[in-house]
């Protein structure tokens, strides 16, 4: 007999097996919390954008004495403006994306269309990450290269400096910055390929069967 | 949610609920784990009962959430303390059905079913259930082609493990 209907005739018999559970049972398990990747995921992207949102939002509590001082060294006191109503616009996008591609993820749908609402759901935080961490480079770099023209302290002790020991300093705040940069996103990729692993696994069991 | 629906549900999973203990049986390897990811399909099936309509037969959309948390929502918890494997208890075949070989085999191809991975045990799964191959391949979201193709494997798959 083939193995697979020996199989399926003791499968449909195993019914009686089970420790059936009763009505209260399941009441009680309707109250429980879920501890599913979805909601580890959501908890995790709400975090990030809590991370996110106040590194950002740290100039708008600075002092006043900051700001100036800030507003000197980038030489336009418009630019800050500028940049954290960029920063919160950007936010405000990513959360609207975040929030609809949550919503698109239903437990109904057929298992592969599932695992890509989830997958792309992950996508949109990862690239809020890349975004974030691409700014926080960006500006680390600007900031810097503001800081050495325009802040007195700087200045002074730059002064008299040649050239060669300028882009050994200048080499070594990039290495600085990029090691930063690589440090946090090194944690992100541990912390989603740890979490995603048997999902990507899955899913991609299932595209190798459509080629 | 009002108490009525919670009322038609607990009664409806109740009845139909073991489908959601043989996709247990498939995806754990202790009671601890089965318990679980028997929680969290509830869970699961809870929250989208709402949405559930009667068109549909429960069951059916049962046989959807249930592999749906299992392949890819159920995280394995930690809090699981390893207890008695399946291996040892899991033939209660009855005495005048007593048939040593037949045990012995039935015995090899659970151990076989559990090697499989995920998507596997969902073909093998649905097959067992008596799921025809569109049903197998609109749960899966393959097409039914593929999902015969890949059962064809499968059975290859089993075989080898059985007699390597």
């Amino acid at each position: 007999m083939d193995e697979l209907e020996l199989l399926k005739k003791d499968w449909q018999k195993q019914s009686d097996s089970f420790a059936k559970k009763s009505s209260t049972d399941i009441y009680n398990m309707l109250h429980k919390k879920s501890s599913s990747i979805v909601k580890m995921l959501f908890y995790i992207s709400i975090a990030e954008l809590i991370f996110w949102i106040a590194i950002n939002s740290i100039p708008l509590f600075s002092s006043q004495e900051y700001s100036d001082k800030m507003n000197s060294i980038y030489e336009n006191a418009y630019i800050l403006t500028w940049l954290t109503f960029l920063t919160f616009a950007v936010i405000i996008l990513f959360v609207y994306l975040l929030f609809k591609s949550y919503k698109s993820i239903s437990v109904t749908d057929n298992a592969k269309r599932l695992m890509e609402s989830i997958l792309k759901t992950r996508k949109i935080v990862k690239y809020y990450v890349a975004y974030n961490l691409i700014l926080a480079f960006l500006s680390m770099g600007i900031g810097l290269f503001y800081a050495s023209k325009n802040d007195p302290n700087i200045a002074t002790k730059l002064e008299g400096i040649e050239d060669t020991q300028m882009l050994i300093y200048a080499l070594i705040a990039f290495a600085i910055t990029s090691a930063f940069v690589a440090v946090i996103w090194l944690f992100y990729k541990l912390l989603y390929g740890i979490l995603t692993k048997r999902l990507n696994r899955n899913y991609n069991e299932l595209k190798k069967l459509e080629v | 949610m009002n108490k009525e629906l919670e009322h038609s549900f607990v009664e409806l999973l109740e009845k139909h609920q073991n489908i959601v203990h043989k996709v247990c049986r498939l995806y754990t390897n202790n009671q601890d784990a089965h318990n679980d990811l028997f929680q969290e399909i509830t869970i699961q099936l809870w929250k989208a009962y709402p949405k559930f309509r009667g068109d549909a037969k429960f069951s059916t959309w049962m046989y959807r959430v249930g592999l749906n948390t299992a392949i890819t929502l159920y995280r394995k918890s930690k809090r699981r303390i390893s207890t008695q494997d399946y291996d040892g208890v899991q033939f209660k075949i009855k005495a005048e059905e007593y048939d040593d070989t037949e045990e012995q085999q039935l015995k090899l191809l659970y151990k076989a079913v559990h090697q499989l991975n995920d998507i596997e045990k969902a073909l093998v799964f649905l097959y067992l259930e008596d799921k025809n191959y569109k049903e197998i391949s609109e749960t899966l979201g393959i097409s039914e082609v593929n999902a015969r193709v890949k059962m064809n494997r499968v059975k290859t798959k089993l075989k080898t493990i059985l007699n390597p």
